[in-house]
């Protein structure tokens, strides 16, 4: 999941500096199925995870009253929530941009929405600034998980239980 | 780096630091390998042929003309100062690299709750990355300064993040053996 989080932010930056699609041109293709495909991924197993953590934090609710224990149930519910957010908009966009989905180059995605440019720049804006937050959030994730490693506390061990 | 606590050195952050610069390198040579793919020589725009840039899709990207003409000089930049075994080499070696970086992710988890039995399979990990990082540097120098701009500094950042990771690696190697003698 984080590696597929990571390839995303890199490879988007990198494939939005391609030529931009035309007869002649037909870079953008490959990256941005992939792209899409990665995301859709990403948001089943983020929708499956983000259910887990609720059903988690009900059975817990009334019995967890650490500070820190309900700190990290909330940064995770925010973590996956913008990992749905961010998938969510981005397929929006996509679909308001008139370009098909192939679901992994086997299942062509319906087509359910008319093409609209400004609801696809609408959808396109409301992707990236979520991914922005999303990144924001990820450092954060990944400085708390550092803090915790290198105070080499009992934290540490639950995260890589192997 | 290591943290006493009394007798006890904390090794954790090395098990930790694998794992989140191996997802780092994973995601990164993965990037690498799709440009390899997408990016082929003999493609339209090794040929004079001029950008389309229609003026709504300028708008959507939020892009000046010019910017969007540039895009089509990026790929030229890559295809006009790859030489022809430039390719095959980079993808071997960026596959290579992830397989490795694959490793030292999965090894960096197991090092943090059982060290002992990780700590050999880690450090092949990142001799394999240093050599890896070396051998990326040495092919993208035999290159022209355009591609050397773009690959030798990331490379050489990446040779000295598994460099100080296997140091540390093989620093709790001796540690260890200090403390039993």
């Amino acid at each position: 999941m984080a590696i597929n989080v990571f390839f995303l932010f890199m490879s988007s930056w990198w494939m939005l500096a391609l030529p931009l699609p035309s007869e002649n041109f037909t870079f953008r293709e490959l990256p941005f199925q992939l792209h899409k495909n990665i995301g859709i991924t990403i948001f089943v197993i983020a929708i499956y995870l983000l259910a887990v953590r609720v059903s988690k934090i009900r059975r817990n609710a009334f019995k967890s009253n650490i500070k820190s224990e309900r700190s990290v149930e909330k940064g995770h519910l925010v973590l996956y929530f913008l990992i749905t957010f961010c998938c969510i908009s981005g397929y929006l966009s996509s679909s308001y941009s008139g370009w098909g989905t192939t679901l992994w180059w086997s299942l062509d995605l319906p087509l359910w929405a008319e093409e609209n440019d400004s609801l696809n720049i609408l959808f396109s804006d409301l992707h990236l600034w979520s991914c922005w937050a999303l990144l924001l959030v990820i450092a954060g994730h990944v400085g708390v998980a550092l803090y915790h490693a290198f105070r080499s506390d009992l934290t540490t061990d639950k995260m890589y239980r192997w | 780096m290591s943290i006493k606590k009394g007798k006890t050195v904390n090794i954790k952050w090395i098990g930790v630091t694998s794992v989140l610069f191996g997802i780092l390198l994973v995601a990164n040579n993965s990037n690498e390998i799709l440009r390899q793919a997408v990016i082929l020589p003999g493609s339209v725009a090794e040929s004079a042929v001029a950008a389309d840039c229609r003026p709504d899709e300028l708008v959507e990207e939020d892009l000046s003309l010019k910017e969007c003409e540039l895009m089509v000089s990026n790929i030229q930049i890559m295809l006009a100062s790859s030489p022809s075994w430039f390719r095959p080499i980079t993808i071997c070696l960026y596959i290579l690299g992830l397989v490795s970086a694959l490793f030292s992710l999965v090894f960096g988890m197991r090092f943090v709750n059982s060290p002992e039995s990780a700590r050999r399979s880690l450090y092949v990990s990142f001799v394999l990355l240093v050599g890896i990082d070396l051998l990326i540097f040495a092919t993208t120098s035999a290159t022209g300064p355009l591609l050397r701009s773009i690959y030798l500094w990331p490379t050489l950042i990446w040779f000295f993040i598994h460099l100080v990771l296997l140091v540390a690696v093989v620093s709790y190697n001796s540690e260890s053996k200090r403390e039993v003698n």
